[in-house]
C-alpha cells in the first residue's frame, strides 16, 4: 500500500510561467524551457521544504512535449537556417528538466519522461504502478507523478505525490485493484483534478482508475 | 510478488549489421567504418543503417519490420515500450515547412506498434541517451511485480538533421572519428539504430540482475568531472544485484569519445572498481552513438558477443590519456563472461547502469 500526499492541478497563462517560477524560487530560473519551469513549480508545490532532500523519483508524462520549440527549430532548419543556437536545441530536449530541477529538490534521484502517443489519454495507471513498486521496494521515499503540457494557450500541470509510508498529510491510500470496476475513471491527463474533487466530497470512500489497455494496472484509491 | 526478469530475445539493425549475431561478427572482425552526413557547410562522420530507401517513413518501416522478423511471432497483447529521443522528427523534416507535428508527441509509437503487430499496452520513453535503460527499468518493474508477464522494449533512433544540428551547435561532435578514452578524442559520432529486447518472467539465458538510473545535475551538457554521481549509480546497481565490483567480468562503457564525459566515466570507474577494474569495452566507435536507441542496441550487441564468447576490441582507441588513466580492450579475445555491467551517460544529466548475469 502507498499513500497519496498531494493531488492538484496548476493552470497558468504562458506569459505568467516565468513570474510564477520567480515567485516560487525567489529568483528566475535562467534558460529553462517552459516544461522545465512547469515541472519545477509543481514539484515544489508537491513537497514541503523539509521533504525535498528525501530520495525522490519524478515520473512525468506529456501530450505535446516541447512541440512549439521543436516546430520552431524544424522550420528554421527547413528554411536553411543552419545550426541553431545551443539554447534553441536544449529547449527541445525534455530530459534536461531533471538536471535543472535537482538543485531545488536535492533528493531527486531519478526522472523518467513519458511522451504520450494519443491526445486525451494518459499513463497514470503506469506511473502509479511504477511508483507503488518502487516505494514498496524502498528504492525511493516518495514519487512525484505528473502530466505537464505547455502550449501557446497556456501551461497545465497535474500532479499526484505519493509516499511509501503514512504521513500526517496523507489523504488516501492506493492499492492494486481488480480490473473492470464499474465506476473506474478513465486514464486521462487531468486525472489528479478528478482525484482532488473526489477527496473534497464529504462521502468520498473509494475511487478507481483503469486504463482500457492496461487492466492489470488498475488502482483503487481509498480515503484515510 | 517479486520475480526475476530475463532476456528472452533480441533484435538489432545498425550500421554493423541486421541481426545481433551479424553485429557480433562485424565487431569481432573489427569493422568500424562510418559514412558521412552533411549539415550546411560542415560534414560529420555518421553511422547510417544499411538501407537504400531514401524516404524516411518507408525506411523506418523497413527497419522496424527487420527487427520484427528477428523477434519472431509475439503475442499481440505484449506490452510495448518505445525508447527514442527523436521519434519521427526526420519524417517531418523531409516533409518540409510548415512542419505540422502531431498533437501527441510520441504518435509514432502507435505506428511502430502497428508494424510490430502489437495491440497491447504501449508506452514511450524519452530520456535522451538513457531512454533505453529507462524503458527496460519500467518494463522490468512491471514484470517483477507480476503486473505484466512479457514486454518488448524497442530503441529507435533514425537520421534527422535536428539532432545533428543541435549536437553540432553544442560542439559535441567529432569531425573525424569516435575515439573512446583516447588522448585525441574530440567528440562523439552519431548513428542510427533500431533494436529490441524481449523481456520475460520465463527463465532465459540472461537475467537482468540490476538496473538503476540517476541524475547528474552538474551541467545541462556534461557530467560532474569527478564522476561522483555516476559512481553512486553504479554502486547502487551493484547493491541491487547483490554483487561486488570484483564480480563484474566485463564493463560496457558509455565512452562515446567526448572529452568531458569520458573523463567523468573514468573517474567514476576508479571510485567504484579501484583495484578490481574489469576489462572495459566501448561499442560506440563501431556502432555510433545512437542516442535514445543506444541502450537497447548496445545491450543487444553485447549479449550477442557474450553468447558467442567473443569479446571484440574497442575500435578507435590508440593513445592512452594519462588523465583518463584507463584503457579499453584493444585486443579481441575469447572468454566466457558471466556478469557484465553496462553504463549509459545521457545528454542532460541522465545516468543509468544495468547488470546482466548469465544463468
Amino acid at each position: 500500500m502507498i499513500y497519496l500526499t498531494a493531488a492538484f492541478s496548476q493552470h497558468l497563462a504562458a506569459d505568467d510561467l516565468p513570474s510564477a517560477v520567480r515567485a516560487a524560487l525567489g529568483k528566475p530560473l535562467r534558460r529553462a524551457a517552459p516544461l522545465t519551469q512547469l515541472a519545477l513549480l509543481g514539484a515544489l508545490a508537491s513537497l514541503p521544504a523539509e521533504r525535498r532532500h528525501l530520495p525522490t523519483a519524478l515520473l512525468w508524462q506529456s501530450t505535446h512535449g516541447p512541440r512549439q520549440e521543436t516546430q520552431a527549430m524544424l522550420e528554421e532548419l527547413c528554411a536553411g537556417g543552419g545550426e541553431p543556437m545551443p539554447f534553441e536545441f536544449l529547449a527541445t530536449q525534455p530530459a534536461l528538466a531533471a538536471a535543472q530541477i535537482q538543485p531545488f529538490l536535492p533528493g531527486l534521484r531519478s526522472a523518467m519522461h513519458f511522451p504520450l502517443d494519443t491526445a486525451g489519454l494518459a499513463h497514470w495507471s503506469l506511473l502509479l504502478a511504477l511508483a507503488g513498486n518502487w516505494l514498496a521496494e524502498g528504492r525511493y521515499v516518495q514519487v512525484l507523478c505528473a502530466h505537464l503540457d505547455s502550449t501557446a494557450d497556456g501551461a497545465a500541470g497535474h500532479w499526484l505525490a505519493l509516499a511509501g509510508s503514512r504521513r500526517e498529510t496523507a489523504r488516501a491510500c492506493l492499492r492494486p485493484a481488480t480490473a473492470n470496476a464499474p465506476t473506474a475513471l478513465p486514464d486521462t491527463p487531468d486525472f489528479p483534478a478528478l482525484v482532488a474533487n473526489w477527496l473534497d466530497q464529504p462521502r468520498a470512500s473509494r475511487l478507481h482508475l483503469q486504463s482500457p489497455d492496461s487492466p492489470r494496472l488498475a488502482v483503487e484509491f481509498a480515503t484515510l | 510478488m517479486s520475480r526475476p526478469v530475463y532476456l528472452a530475445g533480441s533484435a538489432l539493425l545498425c550500421a554493423r549489421g541486421d541481426s545481433p549475431a551479424a553485429v557480433a561478427d562485424a565487431l569481432w572482425a573489427g569493422d568500424c567504418a562510418s559514412s558521412q552526413r552533411r549539415l550546411g557547410e560542415r560534414e560529420f562522420p555518421y553511422f547510417s543503417l544499411p538501407l537504400a530507401e531514401p524516404n524516411w517513413l518507408p525506411r523506418a518501416e523497413q527497419a522496424v519490420r527487420c527487427i520484427a522478423a528477428q523477434l519472431g511471432p509475439l503475442p499481440p497483447d505484449t506490452a510495448l515500450f518505445v525508447a527514442s529521443s527523436s521519434f519521427q522528427i526526420g519524417h517531418f523534416e523531409q516533409q518540409g515547412a510548415p512542419c505540422n507535428l502531431p498533437v501527441a508527441n510520441a504518435e509514432f509509437s502507435r505506428t511502430i506498434a502497428d508494424w510490430l503487430q502489437l495491440a497491447g499496452p504501449r508506452y514511450s520513453l524519452s530520456n535522451a541517451c538513457i531512454s533505453g535503460f529507462s524503458a527496460i527499468d519500467a518494463a522490468r518493474s512491471l514484470i517483477t511485480a507480476g503486473q505484466i508477464d512479457e514486454a518488448v522494449v524497442v530503441g529507435i533512433e533514425l537520421a534527422n538533421n535536428l539532432t545533428l544540428a543541435g549536437f553540432a551547435a553544442m560542439e559535441l561532435l567529432s569531425p573525424t572519428a569516435c575515439r573512446p578514452f583516447d588522448a585525441r578524442r574530440d567528440g562523439l559520432v552519431l548513428g542510427e539504430a533500431v533494436a529490441a529486447l524481449r523481456l520475460s518472467a520465463t527463465p532465459g539465458r540472461w537475467r537482468i540482475a540490476g538496473l538503476r538510473t540517476g541524475i547528474d545535475a552538474y551541467s545541462m551538457t556534461g557530467p560532474d568531472p569527478d564522476g561522483g554521481p555516476l559512481a553512486a549509480v553504479m554502486a547502487d546497481c551493484l547493491d541491487e544485484a547483490g554483487l561486488t565490483p570484483g564480480d563484474i567480468e566485463l564493463l560496457k562503457l558509455q565512452a562515446a569519445g567526448s572529452p568531458g564525459t569520458d573523463l567523468a566515466e573514468a573517474n567514476a570507474l576508479r571510485r567504484v572498481f579501484a583495484h578490481a577494474m574489469p576489462p572495459l569495452l566501448s561499442l560506440k566507435s563501431a556502432l555510433g552513438h545512437t542516442l535514445g536507441a543506444s541502450g537497447i542496441a548496445e545491450a543487444a550487441a553485447l549479449i550477442a558477443c557474450l553468447d558467442s564468447e567473443r569479446i571484440p576490441a574497442t575500435a578507435g582507441f590508440a593513445d592512452p590519456d594519462p588523465e583518463i588513466g584507463l584503457q579499453p580492450i584493444t585486443t579481441r579475445c575469447t572468454a566466457p563472461v558471466k556478469r557484465a555491467l553496462l553504463n549509459l551517460v545521457g545528454f542532460g544529466g541522465g545516468l543509468a547502469t544495468m547488470i546482466v548475469e548469465r544463468r
